[in-house]
């Protein structure tokens, strides 16, 4: 019987005991919600920026009996969420899945999945930039201190100084919130719609950022709280009017994308559709066996 | 005529920057006009300090660049952490209470300690300021701080201080660096403020400020503790600043205290050496 190359690999690429050490830094994340937490970030066979962090994540958590479902923006069928479910399913042999329902663990990039999580999902994100603090205390050093302290009254007057300059809360993504009351997270690029998914949710949710070297956690039924003034409040992306153009969906996060025209490339127009394209998928099919749509 | 109560009492604080040898002490100190051990370079920017501060009182502390009057007044802001001593602090608001020791709070603490009860004037505005932000951002930090959640209230606070310190309060949106270097003194007073502190720090207000806008900053400061009764301390070179704002003076030299008292009585019966060269210089 020959081998392939990746029967060379340890199960999950990395070996037992570098998951070990990220296990390890999971546990302490989950312990402190929202504290970002050091850890030895492997060199993986992608370059570091595009999905390192939680690919270790995942790595370090799969079980053989696991279904996983690999998401880029929403999309299961991007290049990104394509080459890294191609790494894992061939480093892993564990079952790859489109439906969110029907995996247990899911890797995103951007996107939380439309439909509900439950408690026996876990969500890995992937982070490009871990400090909301960032924006305001360019040191790792004193912002680290920051952190320690609560001392968060600079993010606080950039978010004044939002609504001076904007007269409204302007941050598209990466929203910061409060976790539990005490640390102040970055949500990753995950669009505001999101963001109040993380609140009080059933599942898992896990942050990995290979690049930086840190990993965070919401664990199940965990307060996130959206920095907000009182007359200024947090607001989701929402246009009124706008419809998924397949599966004609109104509450979910839509994306829009530029359709040539194949008769005259010089013309085309601008089509809505949802992010979550298994969900649309889901919606398409009842829509065209007129069965109930899934909630 | 009731005694004034004291709010803030120091004692025996000092400050040094290396590991310090045995000689130390035979090479640095006012009569060795050296704060430097020439053996181990240890520099002794603070020793065995010590005064008391009444409400609605304004302490000078003069001396020449590197006596340690800054030192002093940092270890009071909680910035610089003392090696040895004490800062007892008596909360105004309720002069009962038990003194609280400054130096004895964790980080967390002292670092609300110095959002609430302390404001700090810098003689370089952009030590005291976020020049990233703009001055209304700036004022509103310490509000922020204080879990004020209303734009709209923050602002309204902001214009009021702006008034109080003579800023045009049009110009609460405004770039820091279009400000002028007399304005940033007053934006960074207005700051300071902000939290209706117990304790004003005043580190050279008026250092680099042309004659006539000094003069504008000191009468601000002079009108603010009139009219709050705002306990102040004030660090200078300039013994014309401290004559017009302290009543009482300390005065140090090579992180020394070297004398202490009425600041009249210092100015003209300087007991002395160096005061009387610091005097006798001024006039």
């Amino acid at each position: 019987m020959s081998t392939t190359p990746e029967q060379l690999y340890n199960f999950g690429f990395i070996d037992e005991d570098s998951k070990r050490e990220v296990r390890r830094q999971i546990l302490k994340a989950i312990a402190l919600p929202g504290h970002q937490v050091p850890f030895a970030s492997r060199d993986l066979p992608i370059a570091r920026g595009w999905g390192t962090g939680g690919l270790q994540i995942t790595m370090a958590i799969i079980d053989a009996g696991d279904v996983l479902k690999v998401i880029d923006q929403g999309d299961d069928e991007s290049v990104n969420a394509v080459n890294l479910r191609r790494l894992l399913q061939r480093t892993t042999g564990v079952t790859t899945t489109v439906d969110t329902t029907a995996a247990s663990i899911i890797q995103t990039r951007h996107r939380i999945p439309e439909e509900p999580m439950r408690r026996d999902q876990i969500l890995v994100l992937q982070v490009p930039m871990v400090d909301p603090l960032r924006w305001v205390e360019p040191n790792l050093e004193r912002a680290t201190v920051m952190h320690g302290e609560s001392d968060y009254g600079r993010m606080w007057v950039y978010m004044y100084e939002s609504v001076v300059k904007a007269g409204d809360l302007r941050i598209a993504t990466q929203y910061p919130v409060i976790v539990a009351g005490r640390y102040m997270m970055d949500t990753t690029p995950i669009p505001r719609w999101d963001v109040m998914r993380l609140h009080n949710a059933e599942a898992l949710f896990l942050f990995g950022a290979g690049r930086e070297k840190r990993i965070y956690a919401v664990p199940p039924y965990t307060t996130i709280e959206p920095l907000q003034f009182e007359d200024f409040r947090f607001k989701t992306e929402f246009v009124a009017g706008q419809i998924c153009a397949r599966c004609g969906a109104q509450d979910t996060f839509l994306t829009s994308h530029f359709v040539v025209d194949p008769t005259n490339p010089a013309g085309g127009y601008w089509r809505t559709s949802c992010s979550d394209t298994s969900f649309c998928d889901k919606r398409v099919l009842v829509n065209t066996t007129n069965q109930e749509a899934p909630q | 005529m009731t005694t004034p109560t004291w709010i803030l009492q120091a004692s025996g604080l000092n400050k040094q920057y290396g590991p310090g040898c045995p000689r130390c002490h035979q090479f640095t100190g006012p009569t060795h006009n050296n704060s430097q051990c020439p053996v181990c370079n240890t520099v002794y920017a603070c020793v065995d300090a010590g005064f008391t501060l009444h409400q609605g009182e304004v302490l000078g502390i003069v001396g020449e660049s590197g006596s340690g009057k800054s030192t002093l007044l940092q270890m009071v802001n909680l910035a610089t952490a003392a090696d040895r001593g004490h800062i007892w602090y008596r909360e105004p608001r309720t002069p009962d209470a038990e003194p609280v020791d400054l130096l004895q709070m964790d980080a967390y603490r002292s670092r609300h300690f110095r959002n609430d009860r302390l404001g700090i004037v810098y003689q370089r505005p952009e030590l005291g300021l976020n020049m990233r932000f703009t001055v209304g951002g700036n004022v509103a930090e310490k509000l922020l701080l204080a879990n004020w959640r209303h734009v709209g209230n923050i602002r309204a606070r902001i214009r009021e201080l702006m008034e109080q310190t003579e800023l045009p309060p049009e110009r609460i949106d405004d770039d820091p660096h279009t400000f002028s270097g007399g304005m940033l003194q007053r934006v960074q007073i207005a700051k300071a403020l902000s939290s209706s502190p117990s304790l004003l720090l005043l580190d050279e207000v008026t250092s680099g400020l042309d004659l006539s806008v000094q003069a504008r900053v000191l009468d601000l400061i002079r009108r603010i503790q009139w009219e709050q009764q705002m306990t102040m301390l004030l660090v200078s070179h300039d013994l014309g600043v401290i004559k017009q704002l302290a009543r009482r003076t300390i005065v140090m030299k090579n992180g020394h205290i070297v004398e202490s008292g009425l600041t009249d009585q210092i100015l003209e019966d300087p007991q002395h050496p160096y005061t009387q060269l610091l005097v006798s210089s001024a006039l």
